[in-house]
C-alpha cells in the first residue's frame, strides 16, 4: 500500500502540474514508481491508480490528442480538482462536525470522510445523546446521488426487471432510502436496496428535470392517501384506548377521548390495512362502500385460517 | 481492486496538506485530533509526503514534511493549496447528516446555516434533490434527549408494541435514536430494573419526575429487535407476494421460502399483535399454525363484524 500511496501522489501531482493532456506513455516515462515494469503489469498499475484517483474525488478527464482519436491524454484541471469554499464559520464546523458523527450510513460514520476534506472534525461539543442510523450501504446510494447531480440517465435491476429511469431524486423515509424518477411509463418510485446492477449513463446533463421538481412532495401523504382510487372523505371512529395514537398519523392535536376523524383516501386497499391494524378499536362510520370492504377483508382473513 | 484503506489513507493525506499550508502552524495534538490520527499514522503520512513531489524527484522537487518539537511543518506543496472536491458519497454523507439532525427539530441555526451554505457550494439543487425524514410525530424526541443529556428521570406512560397494553414507568434516558424509520429511547428502566428500548411513538405521556441520575460509565450496546422469550405466542403464516412487506415490519423467521409464497415463524408476547396483522392481511396471509392467535383472530374478527353489520 506504500508504494501505491506515493505512486498516486506523484501521479496527481505530475497531472495538476502538467498544462496539456500527458498520455499514458508520458506517465509511464515520468512519474517516479512506474518505470521497470512489463507493458502488462503497467497498464495493470495505471488502470488501478486512475481508479483511484476518481474515488478520491479527482475530476480525470481523458482527451483526445489529435482529429484522428488515435492518441489520448491525460488531464486534471487545478480549479475542478479544490474543494469549493462554503464559507461555513466555527460554529457552523461544530455543528456539521457533531452531525456527522451523530448519523451512521451504511454502518460508518454518514458525514467524516467529507467533514475530514472541508478541514477536519471540530471539538467543542459536550455529550450528545441523540443518534440516527439511515441504514443501507452507501455505494449504491452515492453512485445514484452522483448520477441525479450530474444528469446521467441509469440502469438497472428491480424485481427481475432491467428499468431505464431518468433520477431525479433520494429520499429516506421509515427506515428506507427511495430513488425518485422518470421512466418510461411515467414517474416512478424504487427502493433503493431492491436495486441491482446499477449502470450510471457516460452522459451528463442527458435529461431535464421538471422545472419546480421537489423530492419532499413526493412523500407528503399517508399510504391511504397516495393510490389511483378516486377520492373519498371516510369517517372513523377510533375509542379511547387508541385514539391518541390515530391522532398522531393524522396529524390532529393530542386526544384523550374518543375521537372521530374525517379521513381522506385514495388508496381503499391500504386504508383497510390501517384500520385493521387498530383491532376491534376503530370502526368505519360511512361511507357504506368502505364499511363494506372492512367486513369483506375481515371475512376473508377468517376463512384463511387453517 | 482497490483497497478502501489506500483511498481513505490517501484522502486524509491530500486534506492534511492544505489544512497545514493555510496555518502559520499546526499544533500536533490538535491535528491528531482533528484528522482522527494516531501519533503513528501521522508520523507515516509525512514521511509519504516528503519522498513525493514534482518529475526529477531531486531534493529541490519533493515535498517538505516534518514534526518540528510540536507542530507539524508542511511546504513546498503548492499544487495541493486546496483539498479535493467532494465525492457524490461523501456529499451525500454529509448532507444527509446534517438534514436527518434538522429533521429530528433538535438542530441548530447554525447548523441549518451550515447545511444551507453546504448545498449552495458543493451541489446547488441538492436540496431538492434529497430529503430524510426522520419526522418525529410524538414531538417526545426533544424532551428526552435534554432528559438524557442532563442525566434527568423521566415517566413515560407507554403502550407496549407486543402486548396491548398501557404502563408507568420511570427511566432514566441515556440516549435516543432512530434507526429504521423509528424514534427510540434507550435506557435504564426502573420498573423492570434493566435496560430497555422504547418506542418514542409509543410514549403516551412524558414527565420529569424531578430526580437526576447518574449515567454508567459503560453503556451497553442497544438493540432495537424483538428477543423472542419462553412463554412467547408463536404461530406460522405464509404469506402471499403481496404481504411480503411483513418480513421489514416485524421481527420474523422465515422458514421456507419461494417465489410463490414465503412461510414465517412469528413470536409476540400475546396474540394480539399476530391476530391484528392477520385480519388486515386478508387472504395475503394464512394462518398455518397457532390456536391461540387463531382463537384471538376469531374473537375481533365477531366484534368487528357485529359492528358492521
Amino acid at each position: 500500500m506504500q508504494n501505491v500511496v506515493e505512486r498516486v501522489l506523484n501521479l496527481l501531482i505530475y497531472l495538476l502540474e502538467s498544462p496539456n493532456p500527458v498520455t499514458a506513455d508520458d506517465v509511464r516515462n515520468t512519474v517516479h514508481g512506474y518505470a521497470d515494469q512489463s507493458d502488462e503489469a503497467f497498464h495493470r498499475m495505471f488502470e488501478r491508480d486512475k481508479d483511484v484517483l476518481r474515488r478520491l474525488g479527482v475530476p480525470l478527464k481523458r482527451e483526445a490528442l489529435d482529429a484522428w482519436e488515435i492518441d489520448y491524454g491525460y488531464t486534471v484541471d487545478p480549479e475542478e480538482y479544490a474543494i469549493p469554499d462554503p464559507r461555513l464559520d466555527h460554529e457552523e464546523r461544530v455543528a456539521l462536525s457533531v452531525a456527522a458523527r451523530m448519523v451512521r450510513l451504511g454502518g460508518a460514520e454518514a458525514g467524516v470522510g467529507a467533514i475530514i476534506k472541508l478541514g477536519g472534525i471540530e471539538r467543542g461539543a459536550g455529550l450528545e445523546p441523540l443518534a440516527a442510523d439511515l441504514g443501507e450501504g452507501a455505494e449504491t446510494l452515492g453512485a445514484l446521488f452522483g448520477a441525479i447531480t450530474e444528469r446521467r440517465s441509469v440502469e438497472f435491476t428491480y424485481r427481475g426487471e432491467i428499468r431505464p429511469v431518468q433520477p431525479y431524486g433520494i429520499a429516506h423515509r421509515r427506515g428506507h432510502w427511495y430513488l425518485v424518477g422518470r421512466a418510461p411509463e411515467g414517474n416512478r418510485m424504487y427502493r433503493v436496496d431492491r436495486i441491482s446492477g446499477l449502470e450510471v449513463g457516460e452522459r451528463p446533463n442527458a435529461f431535464k428535470k421538471p422545472r419546480g421538481f421537489d423530492i419532499k412532495d413526493a412523500f407528503r401523504a399517508q399510504p391511504w392517501e397516495t393510490g389511483p382510487d378516486p377520492e373519498l372523505m371516510a369517517t372513523v371512529r377510533f375509542d379511547s384506548d387508541v385514539a391518541w395514537w390515530a391522532a398522531r398519523s393524522l396529524g390532529l392535536a393530542e386526544h384523550e377521548e374518543d375521537l372521530t376523524a374525517e379521513v381522506r383516501v385514495t388508496n381503499r386497499d391500504a386504508f383497510v390495512g390501517w384500520i385493521l391494524s387498530f383491532g376491534a378499536s376503530a370502526e368505519v362510520l360511512g361511507p357504506g362502500e368502505l364499511r363494506d370492504l372492512v367486513s369483506q377483508r375481515v371475512n376473508e382473513a377468517l376463512g384463511q385460517i387453517a | 481492486m482497490t483497497s478502501a484503506r489506500t483511498v481513505s489513507r490517501l484522502s486524509r493525506i491530500l486534506a492534511l496538506i492544505p489544512y497545514v499550508l493555510d496555518r502559520s502552524s499546526a499544533d500536533v495534538s490538535e491535528i491528531i485530533d482533528r484528522f482522527g490520527y494516531t501519533q503513528d499514522q501521522l508520523t507515516r503520512d509525512l514521511n509519504t509526503i516528503f519522498v513525493c513531489g514534482l518529475p526529477g524527484y531531486g531534493p529541490g522537487d519533493l515535498m517538505e514534511a516534518y514534526l518540528d518539537e510540536d507542530e507539524v511543518v508542511i511546504d513546498a506543496a503548492d499544487f495541493f493549496a486546496k483539498a479535493p472536491r467532494l465525492t457524490p458519497t461523501e456529499a451525500l454523507g454529509l448532507l444527509a447528516a446534517g438534514m436527518t439532525v434538522i429533521g429530528s427539530g433538535e438542530a441548530s441555526p447554525a447548523l441549518e446555516s451550515a447545511v444551507r451554505k453546504l448545498t449552495k457550494a458543493v451541489i446547488p439543487d441538492a436540496d431538492t434533490a434529497l430529503t430524510v425524514d426522520v419526522l418525529d410525530e410524538s414531538k417526545h424526541v426533544g424532551a428526552l434527549r435534554d432528559a438524557a443529556a442532563g442525566e434527568k428521570v423521566v415517566r413515560i406512560v407507554y403502550r407496549s408494541v407486543g402486548k396491548e397494553a398501557t404502563t408507568t414507568r420511570e427511566i432514566e434516558p441515556w440516549s435516543v435514536f432512530t434507526t429504521l424509520g423509528r424514534w427510540y429511547v434507550f435506557g435504564h428502566c426502573r420498573l423492570v430494573d434493566g435496560p430497555r428500548t422504547f418506542r418514542v411513538d409509543r410514549i403516551k405521556e412524558l414527565g420529569p419526575t424531578g430526580e437526576g441520575f447518574q449515567r454508567p460509565a459503560d453503556i451497553p450496546e442497544h438493540g432495537v429487535g424483538y428477543s423472542p422469550s419462553a412463554d412467547d405466542v408463536v404461530c406460522v403464516i405464509d404469506l402471499q407476494p403481496a404481504a411480503r412487506w411483513v418480513l421489514e415490519y416485524y421481527p420474523v423467521e422465515v422458514v421456507k421460502e419461494s417465489a410463490k409464497q414465503t412461510r414465517i415463524r412469528f413470536h409476540s408476547p400475546d396474540a394480539e399483535v399476530p391476530a391484528r396483522l392477520l385480519l388486515r392481511l386478508g387472504r395475503d396471509a394464512t394462518l398455518v399454525e397457532g390456536p391461540l392467535v387463531a382463537d384471538r383472530m376469531r374473537e375481533i374478527g365477531r366484534k368487528l363484524l357485529t359492528k358492521y353489520q
